[in-house]
């Protein structure tokens, strides 16, 4: 029932009942094009905006603002586009604005200033009935504390994009049927959303998202409120399931594990802005300043950073023994290196052997995080 | 401190501490002189003032007789000016035949459907058992020969809260939305609710005359609030995270008020709903001074003839029908709970053999009826908006009962209430009504009575006070004590609002009668607190106190203000005792609720840190939860200072005299209609007044908050 790949860009004019159809709305979607693009978008809560707009374009940063104006900079010149199937998860602790930037994208918060467009089309020239029907086809939101609606069963919740749209009740429970057993709740159906543990709260928030089969997917610090367990599982599920439908997601979310786990680029927010955007790896293996660092320091490094980059050129014969892939993890390799001294041959896509990858290698890296955890121990404890 | 203190430094700390003394006492003293400087302006006024005596009439303002010039002028042209022709006289007409139709077609059933459709509504609200008792209650109209007058106020209630449903959800709804609206109806709902409900009475008598539209006109105006504010609060209350969801699915603003907001906030709006109808119900009485006609006007009648008896059948009609309504729309609201087993008599008696044999069989003859109902649904299974019938096997069948019901009064003839079943216990009253003033009055003898108690209040309370402030007192002296006591306690403005009130009193011609019910609100608050302040600490320090007072205070304020008159006039008679004794019953649960509520509010980790530094129990009380609790004693002193207000005009009825007496005269006879509206007025003034002046008092006694 998911499309393996993109959403087909040929599908049918997705209006429905006479809707005002825009020209955004349409199937102007193409391959090339980004379905979600973001440039400069700004927001500032308050009321002498103008002042502080003015403020932020002399260069003064968040502090000076709110001193001058009191007003509050949420999000400042975020610039990011998302690829078709690509997961881009927002990372930064409470009050870095992740959720007021997540609620920009679709105009639950106005930006106060830059573009969000979505497939090529600035959102903010629609209105509202156009707004809507964008809100209504090609975007879906999974919320932080579920915002499941109490007083409708499971499947009345599940059904209500679809019941919003005005599909017919047959129609509606059909596909929400579908919908909740792909999240593992076929048989909740008849059930209210209090009388589930909170995980299954947030399956059914994930099914009602997907009911209406979005391309793009927010979600808004979905996992935050579960169990570690129930969250781990939740993760594996998401990867799983995106691995199938290949959708695009923006995912906020204040946990740096998780960042790594479902990240296929990852930004690290501080304070409303940007200050690193990259791969996992990339993070990982080059933090941008100190604040990232602060993060990598306890990161599972081995199982973020690939061999490819910690190979050493391939200098004489490539080793005996089975090669490992460019693409695989530390931790794939790890049980083979301390198993056997031999180093390992490394091989690329097509099956060339590119480099070496051997103890030592790994060694230093593992070194490095350990000896400034080591080091920043010693400074902890010499702040009296 | 280091533990070696050198010895300049402790004596430096003993001066520190003198000083702090001597500070303290100083603040006492400015405090104390501050009074002292205030009482001696006031007595030395008075010494200079003392010929003066009260308001001069020469300056009253002639506005009663302006007032009876308009009512002239609305009678003449009644039938031809357009403000009528279009407007008034429409909306007269139009609930006039909302009215009739309603009261025809409940009297047009027959007895016993009646009965029986009251009892299945409870029943479906409440279970079983509420459902049986109040298909009683709705048979005690008959027994006691007031099934009309009940049925007349039943449809009274049911246009009256009809009404305020259909103005108060969507002007609620409106509220939600917009802030302005929100903004600008507050001080409109807020002075709805603390005046007095007579007060809407005039106005509208005005307006529309004397009848039964006008009655419900202005109870719809007095209910109205509750629903407009619980239907804004519900909305409002709905998460939201939850509203945001509805949005990021394009839900446009009608469907997230349809299938999100309105559902959320329902719970909510039949509280709402319910408060209309419990307030609707407590001005039937008042209700009928105007012709609303229907069990209010019995008890009316029967209070000025003095046939308390009847007085008291009426009124219980009136108390079982508030009751039944508050605990069906309760239960409707889903607040009570829910109990679906049948059961009939107390929990505890399930012991008993009997019991369980009788609920038993009672239980099975309710499955073969519930089997019975399910196959006569079947035929409906397909029926569009009939499928929920069929999972209700039990209303299937009631319905099917009511309709042949109905179908076989309309076909015989409407059966009368059987006489045979009527049963009157007003002699029995009357006979204890004389028998306690033969006996209580001054009980065997002795100068110890009721008569004692009334004559106390009478020669030691009531009548010297109205002396002093309606004739000893020079008007300019009252005019300047109640400023003074507005500037301390509020300043200027508060001072010039409360000086404008009292020369207002003056101005309206109302002076002496103001400064007559003011001595007798006077001694009712007082009487209230003294009672009120200690069962509320009694019932804060005791669980067990606590669970015995509730349902005395709950039944209190249920019951309608004027039912409190019966057994008050039982003990004491006629006159201003009475009046202000029922006063008191009907203001000591506020003071007693919001005393205890404040104490038990007053957390637990201030009364345990106060206990863990070994204070006593008493200890405790004075110096961490008295103080804590301060602000929600002087809330509950205000509101029985507002509900003994609103008790001056019932008051007025048996005898209390002063303003109430002077506006019932005026909703009771056209030519006084000015006065009365005058007397109104004045009531206003005073109640704006005095709760002006006890919120400023209040505010004192309120923490402050963080923010310096």
């Amino acid at each position: 029932m998911w499309p393996d790949g993109p959403q087909s860009t040929a599908s049918s004019p997705r209006c429905v009942k006479g809707a005002s159809c825009s020209h955004y709305i349409g199937p102007v979607a193409t391959a090339e094009q980004t379905p979600l693009e973001c440039h400069e978008v700004t927001k500032v809560f308050g009321v002498n905006l103008a002042t502080a707009r003015a403020l932020l374009a002399n260069g003064c940063d968040r502090q000076q603002v709110l001193d001058e104006t009191g007003c509050l900079v949420a999000v400042q010149g975020a610039t990011f586009s998302v690829q078709r199937g690509e997961t881009f998860v927002v990372m930064g602790l409470s009050g870095s604005g992740k959720s007021t930037l997540i609620r920009c994208l679709s105009r639950l918060i106005e930006p106060t200033s830059g573009t969000v467009k979505i497939d090529g089309a600035p959102i903010s020239e629609l209105d509202d009935q156009e707004l809507r029907e964008l809100r209504r086809k090609r975007l879906s939101m999974v919320f932080q504390h579920f915002g499941l609606f109490p007083h409708r069963k499971v499947i009345d919740n599940v059904a209500f994009g679809l019941e919003i749209q005005g599909a017919s009740k047959a129609d509606r429970y059909e596909r929400a049927l579908e919908v909740l057993s792909v999240v593992g709740l076929g048989g909740w159906a008849d059930h209210f959303p209090q009388q589930l543990s909170g995980g299954m709260q947030q399956r059914v928030g994930l099914a009602r998202a997907l009911c209406v089969e979005p391309e793009i997917l927010f979600f808004d610090e979905p996992f935050s409120a579960l169990d570690p367990l129930i969250r781990r599982d939740m993760q594996d599920e998401l990867l799983s399931l995106q691995a199938r439908m290949q959708r695009t997601l923006v995912f906020i979310t204040h946990d740096f594990h998780e960042a790594l786990k479902l990240g296929d680029r990852i930004a690290i927010m501080k304070d409303g802005e940007f200050v690193q955007v990259g791969t996992p790896e990339q993070i990982v293996s080059a933090p941008a300043d100190d604040y990232v660092r602060e993060f990598t320091e306890d990161a599972p490094k081995t199982k973020v950073i690939t061999v490819g980059s910690v190979m050493r050129p391939l200098d004489g014969a490539a080793p005996s023994g089975e090669p490992v892939g460019v693409d695989a993890v530390l931790e794939d390799v790890l049980a083979r290196l301390l198993a056997d001294p031999a180093a390992l041959g490394v091989v690329d896509d097509r099956g060339d052997v590119v480099g070496v990858v051997d103890r030592e290698r790994v060694a230093d890296l593992l070194g490095e995080s350990s000896r400034a955890g080591a080091a920043r121990a010693d400074r902890a404890a010499e702040q009296p | 401190m280091t533990v070696a203190a050198p010895v300049t430094e402790s004596s430096q700390a003993a001066s520190a501490v003198e000083a702090r003394l001597a500070l303290e006492r100083r603040h006492r003293i400015r405090s104390g002189s501050e009074l002292a400087v205030g009482m001696a302006i006031v007595v030395a006024a008075q010494l200079a003032l003392s010929s003066v005596g009260g308001f001069p009439e020469s300056w009253a303002v002639p506005l009663a007789d302006w007032i009876d010039d308009a009512r002239r002028w609305i009678i003449n042209n009644q039938t031809t000016h357009w403000s009528f022709s279009y407007i008034f006289n429409p909306i007269s007409d139009s609930i006039d035949w909302g009215l009739r139709t309603v009261e025809r077609f409940l009297l047009w059933l027959p007895w016993y459907a009646v009965a029986a459709a009251a009892g299945m509504v409870a029943a479906a609200a409440l279970g079983m058992r509420a459902g049986l008792l109040g298909a009683v209650g709705v048979l005690y109209f008959g027994v006691v020969e007031l099934w009309e007058e009940s049925l007349q106020t039943v449809a009274l209630m049911t246009v009256a809260v009809g009404i305020s449903v259909a103005i108060g959800v969507p002007v609620g709804i409106a509220s939600a939305r917009y802030n302005r609206l929100q903004r600008s109806l507050r001080p409109l709902l807020d002075a709805m609710q603390t005046l007095p409900a007579f007060v809407y009475l005039i106005p509208v008598v005005l307006l529309f005359g004397v009848a039964r539209v006008p009655a419900i006109i202005a109870t719809v105006i007095y209910a109205l609030p509750p629903v407009i504010r619980l239907t804004d609060l519900g909305i409002r209350n709905v998460p939201a995270a939850t509203v945001e969801a509805a949005e990021m699915f394009g839900a446009t603003p009608r469907q997230t008020l349809r299938k999100v907001q309105f559902p959320l906030a329902l719970p909510s709006v039949l509280t709402g709903i319910n408060q209309t109808i419990m307030m609707a119900l407590s001005i039937v009485v008042i209700a009928a001074l105007i012709g609303a006609g229907g069990l209010g006007q019995v008890v009316l009648e029967s209070l000025r003839r003095l046939q308390v008896g009847r007085a008291l059948e009426a009124g219980l009609a009136i108390v079982v029908l508030a009751m039944l309504m508050d605990r069906v729309t309760h239960g409707a609201a889903g607040l009570g709970s829910r109990r679906r087993r049948l059961r009939l008599m107390p929990d505890s008696l399930e012991r008993l053999g009997f019991v369980r044999a009788i609920e038993g069989a009672l239980e099975s003859a309710d499955r073969v009826l519930c089997r019975l109902g399910a196959a006569l649904a079947r035929p409906l299974r397909h029926a569009p908006g009939l499928a929920p019938l069929v999972r209700r096997p039990r209303w299937v069948l009631g319905l099917a009962a009511l309709v042949a019901a109905a179908a076989a009064g309309a076909a015989g003839g409407q059966p009368a209430f059987p006489s045979a079943i009527t049963f009157s216990f007003a002699p029995a009253i009357d006979w204890l009504v004389d028998w306690v003033r033969d006996n209580l009055y001054e009980i065997g003898g002795t100068w110890f009575g009721t008569g004692w108690f009334s004559d106390s209040i009478t020669i030691y309370a009531v009548t010297p006070l109205r002396e002093l402030f309606s004739a000893e007192l020079a008007w300019p002296v009252v005019v300047l004590a109640v400023a003074l006591a507005g500037w301390r306690l509020g300043g200027a403005r508060l001072a010039a609002f409360c000086t404008s009130c009292v020369a207002g009193l003056g101005l309206l011609g109302m002076w002496t009668l103001s400064m007559d019910t003011f001595a007798q609100v006077i001694v009712a608050v007082v009487m209230a607190i003294l009672c009120g302040i200690p069962l509320g600490v009694l019932a804060a320090r005791s669980d067990r106190f606590e669970r015995l007072l509730k349902p005395v205070l709950d039944f209190m304020q249920t019951i309608p203000s004027f039912v409190l008159l019966v057994p008050v006039i039982i003990m004491f008679n006629v006159g201003r005792v009475p009046g202000i004794i029922a006063s008191v019953l009907y203001a000591l649960p506020a003071a007693t609720r919001l005393t205890n509520l404040g104490i038990r509010q007053v957390a637990g980790e201030a009364t345990e840190a106060s206990r863990a530094f070994g204070a006593t129990r008493g200890q405790t009380l004075r110096k961490v939860q008295l103080p804590l609790a301060a602000p929600s004693i002087m809330a509950g002193i205000n509101q029985t200072v507002m509900l003994v207000l609103a008790m001056v005009v019932i008051a007025g009825l048996v005898g209390g005299g002063g303003l109430g007496l002077e506006t019932v005269k005026g909703l009771r006879r056209t030519d006084s209609v000015g006065s009365g509206f005058v007397a109104g007025l004045a009531i206003v003034l005073l109640a704006m007044l005095l709760d002006r002046l006890l919120q400023a008092w209040t505010r004192r006694f309120t923490p402050v908050d963080g923010d310096p």
